[in-house]
């Protein structure tokens, strides 16, 4: 018999009982649902975030101090000095930047709003895709002369200054008046959660937080390839200046999207293992409800082999309907699962990404459901008895 | 066309036997129209089985159009079942959810008769047995009578060396049955083989030569004299089905 009659067969079947066959692929379609949806929005969240890593830029390495040790031995903080050294002595550097953080107030006028303070040099607005919409970012002179200047985003900008621009104001930060020389366009990434920003040279930020220091070292290579060696180059000397080990450590680009991968990872693997149970229990039920259909349907099978069916024939008959169970499952599943998909993006902010890679698989694993589950019921009403079966009412 | 040669069959060989067959040798030439006779459970579907290759004998060997099939196996069987042999049963064994024309189609579906020839074939069929009225009809919709005119045009399409009937008008009326043996006969005029079980000398009579099985045993063979088959009544028109 051919396959398209073995498939109009199988559908027959399937509409004979249709409650019957809706509810046993149920299970099928759940699972795939499942597996559908959490990997769209899980591939849909890691491309946000590779993304967002990607403007880190791949020629870019960060040095830190060990951020698990409780208590740093004291003459390991950054200083200004390191900065010059080793600049001086990696020559694959372009940009060396000692960078500070905290998370303060900004006052302009009677206004007050909470942003991140960031200390930096000029080389940042090149290592960083910051769009600049008015004015300029400080410039290295700027920074070596400690000029009290501010850059900040263009939201915080407006909402310190509502009625007129920004630039050219003075702004408050800690007990330092700061003159706004140019405003950059705020991210509109889901991660951003809506703070502000504000780079100032750092020199102006250690006299602010003098308590403060330097909590990182953002460097950056003419050439992405030279990125590791600068960077342990860098440690070298910093280790060496402070007579310490393991201390500082440094990150790139390769590194970050490594974690990022691991995490993804595990987060595929838990939800392939869920996935797993979810499409077994569905495959058990499929496999129960074609068994009960080689029983009520023995008398036909017993006719189909007096009419010259052969026992293969009979397999593939049923294993086809055990098949077409599973994908008129799977293929619902796959449609409710790619809804809802945009739905918890929708509510998540990030766009779900649905990859052919996740639609065929889908698709070639509840085949796989129907071969494995479809196999011993299609295998039993293969080997019965033509004239038994024809017996059977 | 069929040759029998000391054909046992045995039930459970191991606990309690039931020698279903018991030493038949027979021979049937093409073209025949035969009936097969004896009380219940003489082992008349025993031998139609066997006939039909839908049972191997015990021992024994038996040709079908000169070839042996009782030791083939069950794929080789299911190809002669096919091409060979046209079953008509007591229950007719229609498939409920498929119209009358698809379920004359259902033999040539395992032939790999190509769909435009199929539907062909099958009208053709089922206008030899005068049921072309009702081709879009499911069994449910359908006297036993046309099903089993139904049952028969399914058993023609593959154009069949032989035609088993068991007991075909078991479940018919007179009236019915006497339609059916009218089928029957018009088939024996154009040479089909028919071999046919029943209890009735009525039905029997429309045969050329009737088997009488007991116990197992073929125990006559008699040759109905061609002035009996004159005999028998011929509803008006029943010689244009
Ligand atoms: N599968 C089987 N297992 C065991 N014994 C069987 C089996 N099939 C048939 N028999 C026995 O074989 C003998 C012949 O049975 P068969 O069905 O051929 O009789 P029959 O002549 O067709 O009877 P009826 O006129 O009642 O249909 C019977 O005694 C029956 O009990
Ligand atoms: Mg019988």
């Amino acid at each position: 018999m051919s396959l398209s009659e073995s498939i109009r067969v199988a559908l027959d079947s399937i509409r004979a009982n249709l409650l019957r066959s809706i509810l046993t692929t149920l299970g099928i379609m759940i699972g795939i649902t499942a597996v559908i949806a959490v990997v769209a929005v899980g591939q849909g969240g890691q491309q946000s975030i590779m993304k967002e890593m990607e403007k880190f830029g791949s020629n870019l390495f960060q040095i830190r101090l060990d951020w698990r040790r409780d208590e740093l031995p004291s003459g390991t903080e950054f200083t200004m000095q390191d900065i010059e050294i080793i600049k001086a002595n990696v020559p694959e550097l372009e940009y060396l930047l000692p960078c500070a953080d905290t998370y303060s107030q900004v006052k302009a006028g009677n206004k007050a709003k909470s942003a991140q303070i960031s200390g930096t040099e000029a080389g940042y607005a090149c290592l960083h895709p910051l769009e600049i919409s008015t004015g300029r970012f400080f410039s290295d002179s700027d920074c070596q002369s400690g000029r009290r200047v501010a850059v900040i985003d263009e939201e915080l900008a407006r909402e310190l200054f509502p009625r007129s621009s920004a630039l050219g104001k003075k702004i408050l930060v800690g007990n330092q008046a700061l003159l706004v020389c140019g405003l950059f366009k705020a991210e509109s990434s889901p991660f951003a959660m809506g703070i502000k920003f504000v780079y100032i040279p750092t020199r102006v930020w250690l006299d602010i937080y003098p308590d403060g220091g330097i909590s990182y070292i953002e460097g950056g290579t003419r050439n992405p390839a030279e990125v590791k060696t600068a960077m342990q180059s860098s440690i070298k000397i910093l280790e060496r200046r402070h007579r310490s080990e393991n201390l500082y450590q440094g990150v790139d680009m390769e590194q970050q999207i490594q974690a990022v991968n691991k995490v993804t990872g595990v987060m595929t693997l838990v939800i392939g293992i869920i996935a797993g149970f979810s499409l077994l229990v569905g495959g058990i039920g499929v496999m129960n409800i074609m068994l009960v259909s080689v029983t009520e349907r023995t008398r036909e099978i017993g006719l189909r082999m007096a009419l010259g069916a052969r026992r293969r024939d009979i397999l593939l008959q049923f294993l086809i309907e055990a098949i077409v169970l599973c994908l008129l499952g799977g293929i619902t599943g796959m449609a409710l699962g790619v809804g809802g998909a945009f739905l918890i993006s929708a509510l998540a902010q990030w766009p779900p990404l649905v990859s052919w890679a996740t639609v065929l698989l889908a698709f070639a694993f509840s085949a796989a459901i129907g071969i494995i589950f479809g196999l011993l019921p299609a295998n039993q009403a293969a080997n019965l008895d033509p004239i038994e079966a024809l017996r059977r009412d | 066309m069929i040759k029998m040669e000391r054909i046992n069959k045995i039930y459970r060989p191991q606990s309690n036997p039931v020698h279903a067959l018991q030493e038949v040798s027979l021979h049937i030439e093409g073209g025949d129209f035969v009936a097969v006779m004896g009380p219940s459970g003489s082992g008349k579907s025993t031998l139609m089985n066997v006939l039909g290759c839908l049972d191997t004998p015990s021992s024994g060997t038996y040709w079908l159009g000169g070839i042996e099939v009782s030791s083939m196996n069950s794929d080789q069987l299911a190809s002669i079942r096919n091409r060979k042999i046209g079953f008509v049963f007591q229950n007719y064994n229609l498939l409920p959810r498929m119209t009358a024309l698809r379920n004359v189609e259902l033999p040539m579906l395992y032939a790999g008769v190509e769909n435009k020839k199929r539907q062909a074939r099958a009208l053709d069929c089922i206008e030899q047995v005068g049921m072309l009225d009702r081709i879009h009809h499911r069994p449910a919709e359908l006297s036993g009578g046309q099903c089993q005119r139904i049952a028969i045009a399914r058993a023609l399409v593959n154009s069949p060396d032989i035609i088993l009937a068991d007991e075909p008008t078991g479940n018919l009326d007179s009236a019915s049955s006497l339609e059916i043996m009218h089928i029957f006969q018009s088939l024996h005029r154009n040479n089909t083989t028919i071999i046919l079980v029943t209890h009735e000398a009525e039905i029997a009579a429309f045969a050329r030569r009737v088997l009488h099985f007991r116990d197992g045993r073929l125990t006559a063979d008699e040759i109905l004299s061609p002035q009996h088959l004159k005999k028998t009544p011929l509803p008006k028109g029943g010689e244009d089905i």
